[in-house]
């Protein structure tokens, strides 16, 4: 990882970006910016506004107020369309037509020319590893390989800003590695990197900055330890797992001792001021309150810390498991 | 428990609306237009437009066309029996469909009464190869009008092939034989009847082909241009599927956020579309050129306006009714039914003189009938190109009309 210089020119300033469908605001002022060279990560709990900023970066959806600055254009300009590529979550090509075909047409309407697009395509196969397998329809490819190619098909035209939407959705970890390679191989070529994820260990694993999204605004834009640092300071963080549902008396006194309630009912998260020698003394109070403790954890705080304190909610991945 | 499967099919029938209108509707409208042009054809609602041209003006000539126009599925153009119209100018109406079929009493023929059918036939039918049928039906009504109102000719001619024939009559028999006539001639003009005839009628008929030679590959043509213009408007449908299978596998989401925007995918469908329908025209009449000897090099100028403005409507209008949908179940259904209606009211599934007069009429609301008629225009009437500009610009014009929607749509398409 090699985070760019704050002093660095962003290549992406966005100000009070809003947007509107009907009655549902999926943006609600959001401020952002990105350089260069840095992978920056948008998270939040669904309809908090990622795929909307990520489309309107992409010059796909206009705002309704606020600005999208892309190196110094608007991002539905032919210009700036030229600078920005883009993945779609699915895998957008033809299934049918070999990874070389659907390369070399994805790079002619990326605006590249007929000589340049047989080297662009080249490289593509080169650095996401499918040189060998060029020949070969995309329906015949595995998951990780066609996510990668989905990657490098946003890519021929070499653009400063790739945006990626969950790039690694539904892979094995072992392909999910892969393309975690191939994306890391791109930011050290000097591009911007901006996608959304679920995945708080993915987010770790690339991210340079996250942006935490919610009800359509950044809530924290930073570095995860710079986040952590400023959410938790010195304290650790508690994870308590109830037996059953908190009766509302005992819910009152969570609040009180700083937990926080998570899109589980029986999962709540706090925050151990003064270190594990407090633990005991903790635990006594929340039995004294009538909590049927089923597991009571203590943790360094990271991204997971992070994101349920902005969110209230309960990473996906976390939430999913029994 | 078979019945819960009935309930569910029934309650997912109701709620598809696509798969309740093709199961439901369609077939009812097909029916009535069906049922419309086959009761025209079948029955005696067929009414033909015959141009008539009485160069005779005599008696005879005179109570035959009358007779024959007192017929209700009878139809005379404007000007007939007027005497404005020429055997000429009746031929050119009916080479450009404004009449069916002509009928000219001539004057370089036989007499009415005392036709031999050694000479040139008193009356000759114009007859337009591709409705060829419309002569027979007139040679019927003819027929018909000719013992109604010519009992005495008719009878006329039997006496007189007894009497060459068979026997010599006396003059006295002869005599009774001309007031018997006379007897006959006046009973029909005051009464309508018909009387079997003794000898062929056809004697009293010529048919003469108004496009010329290679009369039975016109019907060939014909059909050439049907089914071609059909499946063009089928097959450009169908493949603007295409631009729903890409948005669904996000195709059009990242295209749409390259430089050319989604635009690039309207033009670039199109042009696929106008190539395809190129190259299945080419096919078509190639097999017609090339089994029937219908004359596609002869006429190839034309043909290619034709073809290339074809191809250029029925990919828009493709284009249109696909992009024009908000699903993919409406793209599957809306096409195909539009474009079954079209063709069975435009002409590409039963030719259009069967049809009644209103449904003729509502025919050129349909691409389907100006393609028809252009085709027509070139393979039957061997009208030069330049009359051919106005319906082929017209064409084009909607084909890059509908390409324009389609583009307004495509937005749509990819609009969140």
């Amino acid at each position: 990882m090699a985070p760019q210089s704050e002093t660095a020119e962003p290549l992406l300033v966005v100000r009070g970006a809003l947007r509107r469908f009907g009655d549902r605001t999926a943006l609600a002022g959001a401020d952002l910016t990105a350089r260069k060279g840095e992978v920056l990560v948008l998270l939040g709990p669904n309809g908090a506004g990622k795929t909307t900023l990520l489309r309107a970066l992409a010059g796909r959806i206009r705002l309704d107020s606020g600005s999208i600055r892309i190196a110094g254009g608007a991002p539905d300009t032919t210009a700036i369309r030229r600078r920005v590529g883009f993945v779609p979550q699915s895998i957008a090509l033809w299934g049918r037509l070999p990874v070389r075909t659907n390369l070399e047409i994805l790079g002619r309407l990326a605006g590249l020319d007929r000589q340049h697009v047989r080297a662009a395509v080249d490289d593509a196969l080169d650095w996401s590893g499918l040189a060998d397998r060029a020949a070969e329809p995309v329906d015949r490819l595995s998951g990780g390989m066609q996510r990668r190619i989905n990657i490098a098909a946003g890519t021929l035209h070499h653009p400063d800003l790739l945006l990626l939407d969950e790039p690694a959705v539904g892979l094995d970890p072992v392909a999910r590695e892969s393309v975690h390679r191939v994306l890391e191989r791109l930011r050290d070529r000097g591009m911007a990197l901006i996608l959304t994820t679920h995945d708080l260990v993915e987010a770790e694993a690339l991210a340079d900055r996250v942006a935490v999204l919610v009800g359509g605004v950044v809530r924290a834009a930073d570095t995860i330890p710079m986040l952590v640092g400023r959410l938790f300071g010195s304290d650790q963080e508690v994870l308590l797992m109830l037996a059953s549902e908190p009766a509302p008396p005992l819910r009152d006194f969570l609040r009180t001792t700083l937990f926080s309630p998570t899109n589980e009912p029986r999962l709540w998260v706090g925050r151990l001021h003064g270190g594990l020698e407090q633990l005991p003394g903790l635990r006594s109070k929340l039995i004294g309150a009538g909590a049927d403790i089923e597991e009571l954890r203590v943790r360094q705080p990271g991204l997971h810390g992070v994101f349920v304190e902005l969110t209230g909610k309960i990473p996906r991945h976390l939430s999913d498991q029994p | 428990m078979s019945l819960a499967i009935l309930r569910a099919a029934f309650l997912l029938l109701l709620r598809d609306r696509g798969a309740l209108f093709m199961a439901m509707v369609v077939p009812v409208v097909f029916f009535l237009i069906f049922a419309e042009i086959f009761a025209t054809a079948a029955g005696d609602q067929l009414q033909l437009r015959i141009a008539i041209v009485d160069e005779v003006r005599s008696a005879d000539s005179t109570r035959l066309l009358k007779a024959l126009t007192a017929e209700p599925s009878v139809r005379p153009v404007p000007g007939s029996l007027t005497g404005e119209l020429t055997r000429e100018s009746a031929r050119d109406l009916v080479r450009r469909g404004t009449a069916d079929v002509g009928l000219v009493v001539r004057a370089d023929g036989e007499q009415l009464a005392t036709a031999s059918g050694l000479a040139a036939p008193p009356l000759l039918l114009l007859v337009d190869p591709s409705r060829s049928v419309t002569a027979t039906v007139l040679a019927g009504q003819l027929q018909r009008a000719y013992f109604a109102a010519l009992p005495d000719l008719a009878v006329g001619r039997v006496a007189e092939l007894i009497g060459t024939q068979f026997t010599e009559f006396t003059p006295d028999q002869q005599a009774e034989i001309t007031a018997g006539l006379a007897g006959l001639r006046e009973s029909a003009d005051a009464a309508a009847g018909s009387r079997p005839a003794g000898w062929s009628f056809d004697d009293l008929l010529e048919r003469d082909n108004v496009a010329g030679q290679n009369a039975a590959l016109n019907n060939v043509a014909y059909y050439a241009g049907a089914v071609a213009f059909m499946f063009l408007l089928f097959a450009a449908a169908q493949s603007a599927l295409g631009i729903l299978d890409d948005q669904e596998a996000g195709i059009l989401d990242r295209i749409a956020a390259g430089p050319g925007g989604i635009d690039v995918v309207i033009n670039g469908r199109f042009l696929f579309l106008v190539l395809q329908g190129l190259i299945q025209t080419c096919l078509i009449f190639g097999v017609a050129w090339l089994v029937y000897g219908v004359d596609v090099p002869g006429n190839f100028g034309p043909w290619v306006m034709i073809s290339v403005s074809s191809a250029v409507l029925a990919a828009g209008l493709g284009l249109l009714l696909v992009t024009g949908c908000r699903t993919r179940a409406q793209a599957q259904v809306l096409p195909t039914v539009v474009i079954l209606i079209m063709s069975a009211i435009g002409g590409s599934m039963v030719p259009r003189f069967f049809m009644p007069q209103w449904l003729q009429q509502l025919g050129w609301a349909t691409p389907n009938t100006w393609a028809l008629e252009a085709y027509s225009g070139v393979f039957w009437r061997s009208e030069p190109a330049l009359q051919l500009v106005p319906i082929c610009f017209s064409l084009f014009g909607i084909g890059i009309a509908a390409l324009g929607l389609s583009h307004w749509f495509g937005r749509r398409l990819v609009r969140d």
